[in-house]
């Protein structure tokens, strides 16, 4: 900016000078326009061989003083250069074309600085933020499904506002996270679930405190040249998000508003009252036929005094009572703009999205100020500041007793939602033994809300020392209050069970964590050959939470939330936690010729929760890169427009899973009679330390026919060792583990993204794929074979999330009983015959999104797909009992109701199904086995939008700049042949040795918006 | 400007690099954590509240001999409980699992205390109490893992009798298992030196000298001891200045301790236990059909079973804010220790009859006159114990050290004790698995 002032004022004073000179120096006016006729603004034009020189404006305008003959330079970023001798008109239009060279030649965020793409030698996806603004969704990971390579996006349930599992290059950890680090404008940001309240599998997300539609930009970092920057915290990859800033210019408002609905993407088909009895008939006399019980004609209803003939039978839509077409809408208005010195970006945002499910919801408020302001010719300051508000409304899910989804699934059919009175039904008074509450009444009466203020404020300033040296310092807090309330109404069964008077909970967690960050940049002048930048800095960061949790009972009556109003306090208690990180890194840039280029990574990292023998960790990297498209035999190809060859490796670390004072000997305090007790809580590990990880790395980015069409692919084998793991310890220690780091796990996989623009005159078509192959094996664990759940074990040579489960071979036709495998040959079939039968991994996974424009129209549709999984339907395999009655009493109380493919169960001599004949007696129909493992590969149309700009005639007549209208569609069609309600799922969010396990989940969500983009 | 601009954001830097030391807030590091006599009461109240612990006398430790006899039938959810309902249990059951360790646990910080004791003034009653409290834990243990009946038996306990040195996890010492009577020596050696140590005490909710007395009543009626038993017993009931309730009900229906209380383990209503949770709230242990058929006519006791939701429960634990104390020593028992012991030690089989006929007469039943046999008098002994302790934590140890659990439960000889969990013989070379059951 400074260089423009400076050249505004030559270009004055030598027209001042030049107008003594020569009387045919005269004032020319123009207009710059684009290739699509829109105005260009700050466009430089300068008079060839001259000084002087001019900028259009925000409407295209210029102005400038030259004479006939002279040749008048028009450039601008991302555009080709355009030369205009002047003739005697004094007027001149100009139109300049994309450089589609350059514009390949994007800067991207690479963690401590900018680069050009063409300049990277480690591996990354970028995201622009346009592409993901305004997706029907809460949060920025959400819109990350499907679009970038190597990124395994998963969002385990349709929970609101619930948080996403997201794998950069596969599964890296086994107890610690695996998932990334995220970097707001520079700024490590605490992303892990803050609130206490207990909900069954699922978690809250942090990042959805974020707006998505402020966001300008996401990298992320995948290798270890990209991550090492980041030390122990790269391992898992990082993601860069960078917001949008201030430009100068006119001020320009945006106003941006969309309303949809959602409903669940599938419901189960249960079976009828009628087909109930009848199936629990069947029950009865097929285990008379096969062991020889004698029990009367209909023996079931009869006993339930119910008719299966009879046509009055009503069957309950248990589903239809729990879901419902739920409502969202989302308004932000931004307002952008600024001068040569002072640049802002403002917006504040409201997304409110209703629940799929009855008594859930998420919203949230959101406000930004980003501003720069130029102080003088070698200060820049400027800051960043976030406030948000998040409101979810919460219910209980997955496997919990009393969550929603949970005790719907096996709903008995007979029973009514409500009484006749308008009370709610008590399963306990009707036929099934699969509820334990009504679950209309938990979703609707429980009240659990978890409300979240965010505040995410940076300062930072720029030094500029000369053109080679920059210092940058920025301060930053992040600062997080979660506040949970939840109430129990009385009439619920697990307060009244506990003769509880409404049940009470209050939490709040405060996290207050700063980090400031010093930088220097380098990067001297050393001539046309050789190019050098290095970074060198420190930063340190230190987290300080609080918490406050309260329980208490007795409650007058069920109107209230507050516990005030309570009888009694059963618990409560504060606590505290914190820890810090100190750091010191630097990364260095060479280039030779434009051709080879090397990047030097390192930081070490010294954390408060490492132990007192392995304070500081140092994670190194290094990649080379080779662009063979500058040599000099492709330089001149028409056929191949780019082409670059990366190599990469270094070591990063993951220390999240470290607890903050893990490594220590620690006595606790607990109670006794009211009185204060000291308690052993942990034995001491003095060199507990980060998860290492060593990524290899191999790309080749490929450029055809003018990058018209691009592709980029890349190898990695990425070993992690030093895992944090609970070392089990002989339990006379009183203790049953320590945290250590033992056991390695690898990850390799090929990604690749092939992306492709074609313009056809007033057509574009802009089309991208990326797939992705990653495996995962565990190489060594403290003890193998773990079974860490009823279907999940760890095991060495398997993958995380293998499955463990009894074998079997079908339904013999003659007895309609399952084959099972005995493997453990000892005659009788339980938890001892369970064998490694699959997993949870996808063999491969990716998306594709294309984008058509025409005359204003686009279109653009996003596919998603993930194939190989196997999912474990947990959920069937608890409510597909087929009669199975577990009292020993006379009195038959079945698990519940069944799917309606269990109609296609044995039932004679000969039948050939894959379902077994019912009965009342036998549990092995229900053992978890293969019977319940699915194929849960499925291939989403994730995102479809169709949306017109209003063209500039009209916008000119409506006095606006921008006016766009769109519908769009999320998750419309999924193409699976998993029998439950959504493959894509998991009961236990937190927990990705877990994982493929749907137990009571909710199922995710489709969506139809429409919306509306206004910009003045 | 430059200049002082930069000194300014560098001394910000400098300025915060203290942030690897942060201390812990709710919490002690161990070296610190016992330095006085009221650090080491803390420690001390300690094992108490670890032994609060659900696996322990939380409920399960007391509520799992039932299910693994005939008094209690499982029906709930969990594996862990069906399995050891089914008494068939696998090395890899969750509770022996858990239970195995939290009563480590307890014996850890009991080792840490007497240790410590040895360098800081502090009262005897402590070490007496903390000494009472690890023959405690190595006798649970032992019912539990140890062929217990057997005084022959190399099947003991690993004896860990020193704390963890510097607390630190690579020096966890690899201890092979000591016989049964050495186990039980050092039990009783803990008992005879806390029993002086704590004379003079008489609370309900920590040992007193009465309850490090009526345990080691109990320990020698195990290890067959009958002389030993009866000298205890007997001066409980003479000299402890206990008596019996004189109805049953008010056994119970406190939260408080009562008049036959000797050692409870207490809970309020911010420090629970978890016996309601599992007989009432969540319908899981419930009453066996062959224990409500098993009294005799007249017998109040049988009034302490309730239906509810048309299941069989124990009403002894009535309160629905799980501050019910564990009753870990009643007076109750000591009768029939003294009654056994008594019948034992002169091979008498009428020598027991009259303190069976003192809870026979509160519990509304006519005296028994005479016994035929001894047969008959552990018949009648069986009886009392039965009706009179059910849910209290017996009645399989009561089964396996009289002989019967084949005969009442169709148990296999090696299942009277529970096997040694696959956990714990993956991490040590030197501990052996139970005779019986598998070691992977």
């Amino acid at each position: 900016m400074i260089k423009l002032n400076v050249s505004y004022l030559l270009g004055f004073i030598l027209l001042f000078a030049g107008s003594y000179l020569s009387y045919s120096q005269q004032v020319i006016t123009g207009k710059v326009f684009d290739s699509d006729g829109s105005p260009l603004p700050g466009v430089n034009i300068v008079v060839l061989s001259t000084n002087i020189g001019a900028q259009s404006d925000f409407d295209g305008n210029f102005t400038i003083s030259a004479s006939e003959g002279d040749t008048l330079v028009f450039s601008y970023i991302g555009y080709n250069q355009e030369q205009v001798v002047v003739g005697s008109s004094l007027e001149v239009e100009v139109q300049l074309q994309q450089d589609t060279e350059q514009l390949a030649e994007v800067v991207v965020s690479v963690g401590y600085g900018l680069q050009r793409k063409s300049d990277l030698t480690g591996s990354l996806s970028s995201i622009d933020g346009n592409d993901i603004a305004r997706l029907p969704v809460s949060s920025l990971d959400a819109a990350l499904q499907g679009r970038a390579s190597g990124t395994y996006v998963s969002s385990p349930s349709g929970t609101p506002g619930s948080g996403l599992s997201i794998q950069i290059r596969g599964t890296t950890s086994i107890s610690a996270s695996s998932e990334p680090l995220y970097v707001i404008d520079g700024i490590p940001m605490i992303s892990e679930e803050l609130s206490g309240l207990f909900s069954g599998g699922q978690k809250t997300n942090s990042l959805a405190d974020i707006n998505p539609s402020d966001i300008a930009s996401i990298e992320i970092l995948k290798d270890a040249s990209a991550t090492a920057i980041y030390g122990s915290r790269g391992a898992n990859g990082v993601v860069l998000v960078t917001t949008k800033r201030g430009e100068s210019g006119t001020p320009r408002l945006e106003v941006n508003s969309y309303y949809g609905f959602s409903e669940v993407t599938n419901v189960i088909e249960m079976m009828t009252s009628h087909e109930h009895l009848q199936l629990m008939n069947d029950a009865a006399r097929q285990d008379n036929r096969d062991l020889g019980t004698s029990y009367a004609d209909n023996y079931i209803s009869t006993q339930w005094g119910q008719d299966p003939d009879d046509v009055d039978l009503e069957t309950t839509d248990w589903y239809g009572a729990i879901f419902r077409t739920a409502p969202i809408h989302s308004h932000d208005i931004s307002l952008t703009g600024g001068n040569q010195r002072t640049k802002y970006f403002s917006s504040l945002a409201y997304y409110d999205q209703q629940g799929v499910q009855v008594g859930q919801g998420f919203k949230r408020f959101s406000a930004r100020l980003n501003l720069d302001s130029e102080i003088n010719n070698w200060l820049n300051i400027g800051s960043n500041i976030l406030v948000s508000r998040t409101v979810s409304d919460r219910t209980i899910n997955d496997n919990s007793l009393y969550g929603v989804v949970i005790n719907t699934l096996a709903g008995d059919p007979l029973m009514p939602v409500f009484e006749e009175d308008g009370n709610y039904a008590d399963p306990f008074d009707y036929f099934g033994w699969w509820m334990l509450d009504n679950p209309l009444l938990v979703a609707e009466q429980y009240n659990r809300f978890t409300k979240t203020t965010r505040g995410l404020g940076t300062i930072f300033a720029e030094v500029t020392f000369s053109d080679a040296i920059k210092f940058k310092h920025a301060t930053s807090i992040d600062y997080t209050s979660v506040v949970d309330e939840a109430y129990t109404p009385s009439i619920a069964r697990e307060s009244s069970n506990a003769s509880a008077d409404g049940l009470g909970y209050y939490d709040s967690l405060e996290d207050f964590t700063w980090v400031t960050e010093n930088y220097f940049t380098i990067s001297p002048d050393l001539g046309l050959k050789h190019s050098l930048n290095a970074v060198l800095g420190t930063s340190f960061q230190a987290s300080n939470r609080n918490f406050v949790g309260i329980d208490a009972q007795k409650f007058p009556s069920d109107q209230f939330l507050k516990l005030a109003v309570a009888a009694k306090i059963t618990s409560g208690s504060t606590s505290g936690t914190k820890w810090g990180l100190s750091s010191y890194y630097f990364r260095l840039n060479y280039g030779f010729d434009n051709k080879y280029l090397v990047t030097l990574t390192g930081r070490s990292d010294g954390s408060s929760r490492f132990g007192e023998e392995n304070r500081f960790g140092f994670f190194p990297s290094g990649s080379v890169a080779w662009r063979v498209n500058q040599e000099d035999f492709l330089k001149d190809s028409a056929f191949i427009s780019n082409l670059k060859l990366r190599g990469s490796y270094g070591i990063t670390g993951n220390q999240d899973g470290i607890g903050n004072f893990a490594s220590r000997g620690l006595y606790g305090i607990g109670s006794y009679r009211s009185g204060a007790t000291l308690v052993p809580t942990q034995l001491s590990n003095q060199s507990l330390g980060w998860e290492s990880t060593s990524q290899l790395n191999f790309g080749i980015d490929l450029g055809i026919l003018d990058n018209q069409l691009n592709i980029t692919a890349d190898y990695f084998i990425k070993n992690t060792s030093d895992l944090l793991l609970n070392r089990r310890i002989p339990g006379i220690s009183g203790f049953s583990s320590v945290t250590d780091n033992i056991g390695e796990v690898e990850n390799k996989g090929l990604e690749f993204l092939i992306s492709g623009r074609k313009d056809y005159g007033d057509l574009t078509i802009e089309s991208s794929f990326n797939v992705s192959f990653i495996k995962n094996e565990i190489k060594s664990l403290a003890i193998n074979n773990q079974v860490i759940s009823d279907s999940h074990v760890l095991s060495e040579g398997h993958p995380i999330g293998t499955f463990y489960l009894i074998d079997q071979d079908g339904v013999d036709p003659q007895t309609g009983n399952i084959r099972w495998k005995d493997t453990n040959n000892d005659g009788e079939i339980n938890n001892g015959d369970r064998t490694i039968v699959g997993n949870a991994r996808p063999d491969y996974f990716g998306g594709s999104s294309t984008t058509i424009d025409y005359k204003g129209f686009d279109l653009n549709v996003v596919y998603q797909f993930i194939m190989g999984q196997e999912v474990f339907n947990h959920s069937r395999a608890s409510y597909e009992n087929l009669g199975f009655n577990r009292l020993s009493g006379s009195f038959v109380l079945p698990d519940g109701n069944n799917h309606v493919l269990a109609k296609n169960r044995w039932k004679e001599p000969g039948d050939v199904t894959d379902i077994p004949r019912a009965s009342l007696t036998q549990k092995n129909w229900r053992e978890y086995s293969t019977r319940w493992l699915e194929d849960g590969s499925f291939v989403r149309l994730k995102t479809i939008t169709l949306g017109y700009d209003f063209h500039s005639d009209m916008l000119e007549k409506l006095k606006i700049n921008r006016l766009r209208l769109y519908l769009q569609g999320q998750n419309l069609l999924t193409l699976t042949n998993y029998t439950g309600l959504d493959p894509e799922i998991s009961q236990n969010a937190r927990d990705l040795r877990l994982a493929g396990s749907d137990f009571g989940t909710l199922p995710q969500t489709r969506s139809v918006v429409f919306g509306i983009s206004v910009g003045i | 400007m430059k200049k002082t601009f930069t000194f300014l954001l560098f001394s910000v830097f400098i300025f915060s690099c203290d942030v690897l030391e942060p201390d812990p807030q709710t919490s002690l590091p161990t070296a610190t954590a016992l330095v006085d006599a009221g650090s080491a009461q803390g420690v001390l109240s300690g094992i108490y509240s670890s032994m609060q612990d659900q696996d322990y006398y939380g409920s399960y430790y007391v509520l799992t001999p039932d299910l693994l006899a005939d008094n209690s039938v499982y029906e709930g959810f969990y594996d862990s409980q069906q399995e050891l309902d089914k008494k068939v249990v696998p090395i890899n059951n969750l509770w022996i699992t858990n239970c195995w360790v939290d009563i480590y646990e307890v014996i850890n910080s009991a080792n840490f205390l007497i240790s410590k004791l040895a360098e800081i003034e502090a009262s005897d009653r402590i070490l007496g109490e903390a000494l009472t409290l690890r023959a405690l834990a190595y006798f649970d243990l032992l019912r539990i893992f140890g062929e217990h009946y057997n005084l022959d038996s190399a099947y003991g306990l690993p004896l860990l009798l020193e704390p963890i040195p510097n607390n630190d996890f690579n020096e966890i010492p690899d201890l092979s298992r000591s016989s049964v009577s050495e186990t039980y020596g050092q039990i009783i050696k803990d008992l005879d030196q806390a029993i002086p140590l704590l004379s003079g005490t008489s609370t309900t909710g920590t040992f007193s000298e009465w309850g490090a007395l009526s345990l080691r009543a109990r320990v020698n009626l195990y290890r067959k001891n009958y002389q030993g038993a009866f000298d205890d017993a007997n001066k409980v009931i003479t000299e402890g200045g206990f008596s019996l309730e004189s109805s049953l009900e008010s056994i119970y229906n406190t939260t408080d301790k009562t008049s036959e209380s000797i050692f409870e383990v207490e809970y309020n209503d911010q420090d629970q236990s978890s016996f309601n949770t599992n007989l009432i709230r969540r319908d899981e242990f419930n009453a066996d059909a062959s224990l409500v058929e098993f009294f005799q006519d007249g017998d109040n006791r049988s009034g302490l079973l309730t239906v509810r939701s048309g299941k069989n429960k124990s009403a002894k634990y009535p309160s629905g804010g799980n501050d019910n104390n564990a009753k870990v020593l009643r007076l109750a028992e000591i009768y029939l220790i003294r009654s056994e012991a008594a019948v034992f030690k002169d091979n008498n089989h009428n020598a027991g009859i009259s303190d069976l006929n003192i809870l026979r007469e509160r519990a509304g039943l006519p005296a028994i006159e005479s016994l035929q046999s001894h047969d008959a008098y552990i018949d009648a002994l069986l009886y009392e114990r039965r009706a009179e302790l059910n849910f209290e934590g017996h009645r399989f140890f009561d089964l396996v050290r009289l002989d019967k659990s084949g005969e009442i439960l169709e148990l296999e000889d090696f299942r009277k004790i529970l096997p040694i969990p696959k956990e714990e013989l993956q991490v040590s070379e030197a501990l052996t698995q139970n005779p019986g059951y598998p070691t992977e």
